[in-house]
């Protein structure tokens, strides 16, 4: 990924650590989500994305060209969560268990954002690599977005970068999940569809943490500043939004597809709000997402494949637990 | 093999109109994927599904099918044109294909489902040689398959043609696919190979995975016999690497052997739990092992003896034995030894270099690498042997675990030839349709479909892999499965798994049964001749003294439902259970003339071909009320099951509800009465542990099972992140 050409400032730090006991909770949810997590512990190198290179081959100057550009648009954000994003909010955290739950969020950021370089690799050549790396370092509303998202990491107020999270982690993205789903749903490059929806399948837990964390937090406020927060959130979402527009027009005007993404956008921007606590922006006639989408997003592990149809998106880590001499009484 | 789902040759590139134009009115995949959302109401939207079948058929395939004026010029352009095999229809009058053929166009034939409508057309239908026009629809593939199966039989090729269309019969992918075609692959495509301790064997098995690969098959070796990491070679100690480098050498050959691209080769590999391999082998699948070891697309089983249990019974040690001696010790391969009967005798002897292992630990292993990976597949090596009516021993299954036949080591020159050919297997399958079977009273619908396996396997020689062809010439073994269990139980207002669906499914294996063995052994009369190790086996030991069949003359067992309800519902569709005095009578005439099929039943995952058919999967409850396909091919489809409706969902409750108990009781139900095996999923939610699915296995196994297949876990979105209104999510 080239730089993005922002002066960087330096992240502040926890100031003092203390052991981490996690036999004594404050919050049951921190376990519930580390458990998640680990469980769903994937690497990109399990699933089988050769088995799409005769598809890929399959489709269309227009659809190469598009695919490229939206799985680089994936990687910024990815990148900036991995690096900077989940690692900004290690501070604010309320209880250490929540630290150690941000670790694990920036580390499988990473692991997604070299998920695309893994997709790329196998499809593409360097050439094209570079020119899709190129043109997302000059397309403005892709920068803009960073540059948002960015900003409020950087600033002071814990809340705000709550809610930066949250929006990117269950709006920011879906611009881009929208298109392989799309793809999968119309029998493309299907087991690349499968490393996205493990990405989803771990962003739609991350946007839920990290919702139900600022929830939490802003618990302890006084009504006036809730009420800053609740109409800064709605301006964020609102400039974003925008943003988000301009930015699926640049991306899927060309396929035809923008009318359909935008209504994709709303329907998780709504979710995200829903992540945060606050009621829907978006009315619901204007979130009727083609359902062959909404369908193929279901992060639920319940699909069905066989050994000729890649690894699928269901595996997860066992729990060890050994049998006693009653399971043995025979 | 059924669950070979993507034995696809023929490529489809028919526009897809759905894609190139996004229109929700006539996209028949947002139709279809409605099927998975509640509508207002929160009712299933089943008439979604059927648009998209109708949008899908009158719509993209009526478009873009070739026309013909009539079936004489159809046929004789395919034939002229090599699509068809002109030799097939040579057999028949122009008079006889007409009728043939207006029989089958006047059937009416709808899909069920726009998944079976989809998955026909892009994998089945035969298509011109550019991929852009369909050249069937589904009664004429039924047409050409009827043809060539009855060679030149009149009566016989209307049987078969009617039962297709149907429904009650269905013949597994390979046949399905392949038959009456001109470029074709193989209509058998489950192959079981054994691999001996020495190179020549290796560089064999090889060659079966790359030669079985590229006409269409899936292949599972026996890599037991191997010789473990560090034994000797040529008396030189710590020479040997194990059985890993094999494994990547067939990963290797799988993936490489590839059919044009459709598709890429299948392979499993069996290990003995004995083997001092058995936990690296294991760890292969772990998601973090290093690349050089992992094994992505191998499947795994592992050969479990009755002992292994019996020593985590007592908490006991478990020895692992070097290969490499046992065979010096015994002059056998060591597959070849039951490592129960033997296993205090190799403990004490000092010839055979041991190590141990903790054998609850090896369960829990075992397990915490099911929840990884679903692997490994379980052989009950001793209850299969216990069962198994054949002189010989079955050391190994197949891709899917319900192929269960005996194998003999081949020998091999230096140049590779063969000293002995042994014998390995071939396994041709066909499933019934449980529920149109018993509509059509049962009787006649079994016999033909043992009539067309038989077809199947007599046409089929695999020159490639010698020890292949000799035992099929000998045993013309044949496996007929079943399907669409749940979907009949759930039409007729049974609960799976409960007492009536337990005493349905006795009493259905064992009518089923009946009827196969007796066209088996009518077809032994016709032919003049029984398999040729007929003579060594169970079924030719005199009444009463071993004979296979005592089981239902002795009295040891009652023949009759144990509940009203499924004797009423034998009694509504006419089907006629067997008395003991039934199964005298055949067990008496099949002493006399013997039966013509080594092995005839086995009860495969059916993938495919049960979509097609618009059946529930084997004898399998529902993975889910809407399932979620995905396959390479086709991408996420949407697939409910069969005969629900709004009305009957409180009977398709699904495979996880149901728990692991009910599905292993249904099983060992049917297990009683099938010669092979069937093919058993289990299926735990996230938050089952290794323990849970320790004891599943030690249930199946005291239950006389004798394979279990995948573990699937289904994990439910964390609360809160779901995607609303969705059926699939729904518990």
């Amino acid at each position: 990924m080239p730089p993005i050409s922002i002066p960087r400032k330096p992240l502040k730090l926890i100031d003092r650590v203390s052991a981490i006991n996690w036999n004594r909770l404050e919050d049951e949810k921190d376990l519930e989500v580390w458990d998640r997590l680990t469980g769903n512990f994937w690497l990109p190198e399990k699933v089988p994305v050769s088995n799409d290179i005769p598809s890929w081959q399959k489709m269309s100057e227009d659809e190469h060209v598009l695919t490229m550009h939206v799985f680089t648009g994936l990687t910024l954000l990815d990148t900036i969560q991995g690096t900077v994003g989940a690692v900004s909010l290690i501070p604010d955290a309320l209880t250490p268990h929540e630290e150690a739950v941000y670790t694990n969020i920036a580390f499988m950021e990473s692991v997604h954002a070299k998920s695309y370089s893994s997709i790329f690799s196998t499809l593409c050549s360097t050439k094209e690599i570079d020119a899709a790396f190129d043109w997302s370092e000059n397309n403005e509303f892709l920068q803009k977005k960073a540059q948002i998202v960015l900003d409020y990491y950087e600033g002071d107020n814990p809340y705000k970068r709550k809610v930066a999270s949250t929006l990117l982690e269950s709006f920011l993205f879906y611009s881009g999940f929208y298109l392989p789903m799309y793809f999968s749903a119309h029998a493309k490059l299907t087991n690349t569809a499968d490393v996205i929806r493990l990405i989803i399948r771990d962003e739609a837990v991350h946007g839920y943490y990290i919702g139900y964390k600022y929830q939490k937090g802003i618990e302890r406020l006084t009504d006036a500043e809730r009420e800053e927060l609740r109409e800064y959130t709605y301006d964020l979402l609102n400039e974003l939004y925008d943003n988000e527009v301009d930015y699926t027009e640049s991306l899927y005007e060309r396929v035809g597809l923008t009318d359909d993404v935008e209504k994709f956008l709303r329907y998780n921007g709504n979710k995200a709000l829903m992540n945060l606590g606050y009621p829907a922006l978006f009315p619901a006639e204007a979130c009727d997402v083609n359902p062959a989408i909404l369908a193929a997003l279901s992060p639920n592990a319940d699909e069905n494949h066989d050994f000729f149809s890649g690894s699928g998106s269901s595996y997860v880590m066992g729990k060890a637990e050994e049998t006693d001499d009653e399971d043995w009484d025979f | 093999m059924s669950a070979f789902d993507a034995t696809e040759l023929p490529l489809d590139n028919t526009a897809d109109t759905a894609t190139e134009q996004y229109d929700p009115a006539h996209d028949y995949h947002a139709l279809n994927a409605m099927l998975n959302l509640y509508d207002a109401d929160g009712r299933i939207q089943f008439d979604k599904d059927k648009a998209a079948e109708r949008e899908y058929v009158t719509g993209h395939v009526a478009a873009n099918t070739v026309k013909f004026d009539g079936t004489a010029e159809r046929l004789e352009y395919l034939t002229g044109n090599q699509y068809y095999d002109p030799a097939v229809f040579a057999q028949y009058s122009p008079e006889f294909l007409d009728r043939f053929y207006a029989r089958a166009a006047a059937s009416g034939f709808e899909f069920g489902t726009f998944l079976g409508a989809f998955k026909f057309y892009t994998s089945y239908a035969l298509k011109t040689f550019d991929g852009k026009r369909y050249l069937e629809d589904f009664p004429q593939r039924c047409a050409a398959v009827a043809l060539e199966l009855a060679a030149g039989d009149e009566g016989e090729a209307v049987r078969f043609l009617d039962a297709m269309i149907s429904g009650e019969f269905q013949p597994a992918t390979p046949t399905f696919l392949n038959l009456g075609k001109a470029q074709r692959g193989e209509p058998v495509s489950c192959f079981l190979v054994r691999i001996e301790d020495n190179m020549e064997s290796i560089s064999r098995g090889i060659n079966a995975a790359l030669q079985l690969s590229k006409r269409g098959g899936g292949v599972a070796l026996l890599l037991s016999n191997l010789r473990e990491l560090g034994a000797p070679i040529k008396h030189i100690e710590n020479q040997s690497s194990g059985v890993i480098p094999v494994m990547k050498l067939l990963e290797d050959s799988f993936s490489y052997a590839n059919q044009l691209g459709a598709r890429q080769g299948a392979g499993a590999v069996y290990l003995n739990a004995h083997h001092p391999d058995i936990l690296r082998f294991l760890d292969t699948k772990r998601e973090n092992a290093d690349e050089k070891i992992r094994i992505k697309s191998l499947a795994l089983g592992v050969v479990i003896p009755d002992v292994t249990f019996e020593l985590a019974k007592r908490k006991a040690p478990m020895a692992l034995f070097s290969p490499y001696d046992v065979e010096r010790v015994y002059g056998k391969p060591f597959a070849d030894i039951s490592v129960t009967e033997h296993y205090d005798e190799m403990v004490a002897d000092d010839r055979i270099r041991k190590t141990y292992i903790d054998a609850r630990e090896f369960f829990t292993t075992l397990a915490e690498i099911q929840f990884e990976s679903g692997y490994p597949y379980i052989v009950f090596e001793d209850t299969v042997n216990r069962a198994n009516p054949i002189e010989g021993r079955v050391t190994m299954s197949n891709l899917c675990s319900e192929i269960l036949q005996v194998q003999e080591a081949s020998e091999y020159n230096e140049d590779l030839t063969y000293s002995h050919v042994g014998r390995d297997v071939s396994c041709n399958l066909g499933s019934l349709n449980i529920a149109k079977a018993m509509d059509a009273g049962l009787a006649s619908t079994v016999e033909t479909a043992i009539r067309a396996l038989t077809a199947v396997a007599e046409h089929t020689r695999i020159d490639a892999v010698p020890s292949i062809r000799r035992a099929n010439d000998e045993g013309h073994a044949i496996g007929l499965g079943q399907m669409n269990l749940h979907g009949f139980l759930a039409r007729e207002g049974i609960q799976y798994g409960s007492e009536e669906g337990l005493d349905f499914t006795d009493m259905y294996f064992m009518t089923v049964a009946y009827h196969a063995y007796r066209a088996s052994h009518a077809l032994a009369v016709e032919k003049g001749r029984a398999f040729a190790s007929f003579p060594s086996s169970a079924y030719a030991k005199p009444a009463g003294e071993g004979n296979y069949f005592d089981k239902y003359t002795d009295g040891r067992r009652s023949l009759e439902p144990c509940t009203e309800r499924v004797r009423e519902l034998f009694a509504k569709f006419g089907v006629a259970i067997p008395t003991a005095d039934d199964w005298k009578a055949l067990q008496a005439e099949i002493i006399r003339d013997g039966i013509y099929n080594q092995n005839l039943q086995a009860v495969p995952p059916t993938g495919s071909i049960s979509y097609i058919n618009h059946s529930t999967s084997s004898i399998h409850p529902i993975a889910s009320k809407i399932e979620i396909r995905k396959e390479g091919k086709i991408g996420r489809v949407y697939y409910p099951a069969a005969y629900m409706t709004n009305d009957n969902l409180d009977y398709y409750r699904d495979a996880y509800e149901i728990g692991w108990k009910a599905i292993v009781d249904t099983y060992a139900e049917a297990t009683q009465h099938v010669d092979q095996g069937l093919s058993l999923t289990l299926f735990f939610p996230d938050t089952a542990t290794t323990r849970d699915l320790n004891k599943a296995q030690i249930y199946a196994w005291r239950k006389g099972i004798k394979t279990l297949y995948y573990i699937r876990i289904r994990q439910q979105a964390l609360a809160g992140t779901e995607v609303q209104g969705c059926v699939s999510c729904m518990l």
